[in-house]
């Protein structure tokens, strides 16, 4: 009785450590002015891009001339552009990177989660890939696909033969785009899961164990319930970065061989910074949010809600 | 080996518990052998292309792409030469990263550190309407900010060209500004002044303390962990950001590192290890950070999801 009673003091005062001094003009004051530095770059930066945006798309527009409302004239020039819609093709393709990093990552932390002597330094080392710049990290994978690169050398002692650069190849340059993808974000996404898989804790897989389940079996009923809340937000957010794919390509193909890896976001950046036709890029730019967001939904559903209940 | 399996050998109905021991033993030590070799093949496909790029970078000489272990001569050639050989000078891209990264961290965490202080810890009208209009933005996409920013950085003439001090102060201005505003950062700095208890507060309210005071002297040292946690997370996002300085810097003299090594590659292209060399220098700072952070910075991400 006593100890639910001092947690209940206890959770009084969190409330009212919530709520704070008394509520005066002045005390008002203060908190505005605390936030004012805050909220002005906010607003000029994050809510008046996603107005003004959303504007700019039903409009013709340099910035030299003042915007001129033309409708839905954008959208349909863009329903006739034959590359807006392989761009739009591409970024849907590159969702398959999505289910391969979730299970190459949930892979990787369940390793990593091993009580091994030593799993500190690879937990780390896994990370470097993710703290490194798409600048530095495109550089050097355009320079590992050369021709007589290291990727060759790994192909050849497969037993297969690549002619030139993947990246200069238009049925493989997209594939091999995704994998820098893939290997940058790996240790990104496996911190996610460790600190999911160790929310979950050890006592329930040793339970299902003590019960004589197999390890399979462990992992299928306890501990992928378990991670569906983090799966959520791992897929989530990889399908939404994927749909709006765009350094990796900016540094290793600028969109080509042959636009194959022409995606929807880079068809946005160059209407927009090489023709300057902002309000046909916004509108493009429109779309893609859309999608990300019908996509955000959908993978909603499939983890339904994220709960951990299955 | 041979020796344990020929002593479990023993004439015995059941295995003892020192065989069913031995036999786990020997059971976890395959698994682990297993695991480490799985750990290194992963660790190798993460890191030999930083280390193929460092190696290659020191060499002078042989097939410069070709796949390799070990280095075939070691010189500094390529590092003098990433230094000099270039029109705007290499030295000038770390100085100018090395503002921005500064000017980027210290607004950001300044910023986030003020603006959470009310939403954690005071009462107003309107607070959680922000607080939930703040968290809104963050799930909201953004996919016309590049290009609505770029118009908003000329017209606030942040690009306009009069003196050369003002021009870059300016410049340097238009690549940290639209970064400042974090909504991540916000929403940990909340949380972590959450914790703080509210006696501490309300006593030195009672002592007449001003709220900035209160900010600086009890809300800043008990969030410490979370607000290094953040600015090492910052520092990363800043050193590492290219895009958006590419897209809108007109001088390139101004650019960060990571976007004037796009520019090296470019016009650099008879000498790709000088360019290697300029990639080891833009990657080390990052890894130096990473390596001392890495505690922090771990619980900077899990805090941004779990949040």
């Amino acid at each position: 009785m006593t100890t639910t009673k001092r947690r209940e003091s206890r959770r009084a005062q969190h409330v009212r450590g919530a709520q704070g001094a008394r509520v005066t003009v002045r005390n008002t004051l203060i908190a505005y002015a605390f936030m004012l530095p805050f909220l002005i770059l906010l607003v000029l930066y994050h809510t008046w891009p996603v107005f003004f945006g959303t504007y700019l798309a039903f409009t013709k527009y340099n910035i030299i001339s003042p915007p001129e409302w033309v409708g839905l004239e954008n959208f349909r020039t863009l329903a006739a552009d034959s590359q807006f819609w392989a761009g739009l093709r591409n970024s849907l393709k590159y969702i398959l990177v999505v289910p391969v990093i979730q299970l190459l990552s949930i892979a990787v932390a369940m390793l990593v989660n091993r009580p091994l002597r030593g799993i500190g330094f690879f937990r780390t080392a896994y990370y470097v890939p993710v703290v490194t710049s798409f600048a530095v990290v495109g550089l050097i994978w355009t320079w590992m696909y050369q021709q007589d690169g290291p990727v060759s050398a790994v192909l050849r002692f497969l037993g297969l033969e690549a002619r030139g650069s993947l990246l200069n190849n238009p049925v493989t340059a997209l594939y091999a785009v995704m994998f820098v993808t893939l290997w940058k974000g790996i240790g990104y996404y496996m911190v996610l899961y460790l600190a999911g898989l160790q929310a979950i804790g050890r006592e329930l897989e040793e339970a299902a164990v003590i019960d004589g389940a197999t390890r399979w079996q462990v992992f299928v009923n306890v501990t992928l319930p378990g991670l569906r809340p983090t799966i959520l937000v791992c897929s989530l957010l990889s399908t939404i970065s994927a749909i709006k794919v765009f350094e990796e390509i900016y540094v290793m193909t600028q969109g080509g061989p042959a636009g194959s890896t022409y995606t929807a976001l880079f068809f946005t950046y160059s209407r927009a910074f090489v023709d300057f036709q902002y309000g046909l890029a916004a509108a493009a730019g429109l779309i893609i949010a859309v999608i990300s967001i019908v996509f955000g939904f959908i993978n909603f559903k499939l983890t339904r809600g994220g709960k951990a209940d299955a | 080996m041979l020796e344990r399996a020929a002593s479990s050998q023993r004439p015995a109905a059941s295995p003892t518990l020192s065989e069913i021991k031995a036999r786990r033993r020997r059971k976890n030590l395959l698994w682990n052998a297993l695991a480490y070799t799985v750990l290194v093949v992963i660790a190798l496909i993460l890191l030999y292309p930083f280390y193929w790029t460092l190696i290659t970078s020191l060499e002078t000489t042989g097939s410069i792409y070709e796949a390799k272990l070990l280095p075939k001569d070691v010189s500094l050639r390529n590092y003098f030469e990433v230094f000099q050989g270039t029109t705007v000078p290499f030295w000038r891209l770390i100085v100018n990263s090395l503002i921005i990264c500064t000017l980027g961290v210290t607004l950001t965490v300044t910023l986030a550190s003020l603006a959470a202080y009310p939403l954690a810890k005071m009462r107003f009208p309107g607070r959680d309407l922000i607080f939930y209009a703040i968290l809104v933005l963050m799930v909201l996409p953004n996919e016309a900010g590049l290009i609505v920013n770029y118009i908003t950085t000329i017209k606030l003439g942040l690009l306009q060209q009069t003196n050369p001090v003002l021009d870059a102060a300016r410049q340097y201005a238009a690549v940290v500004l639209p970064g400042v505003a974090s909504i991540v950062g916000l929403f940990l700095l909340r949380q972590a002044y959450l914790g703080v208890p509210i006696e501490l507060i309300e006593a030195a309210r009672i002592d007449g303390a001003k709220e900035l005071t209160i900010w600086r002297r009890i809300m800043l040292p008990l969030a410490l962990p979370t607000i290094v946690a953040f600015s090492i997370l910052e520092f990363v996002a800043y050193w590492n950001s290219f895009l958006w300085a590419r897209i809108m810097l007109p001088d390139k003299e101004l650019m960060p590192l990571s976007a004037g090594l796009l520019e090296l590659s470019g016009t650099f292209s008879t000498n790709s290890r000088a360019v290697m060399a300029g990639a080891v220098i833009t990657v080390l700072p990052i890894l130096v950070i990473f390596a001392f952070g890495q505690r922090y910075f771990m619980k900077g991400i899990e805090g941004a999801v779990k949040g």
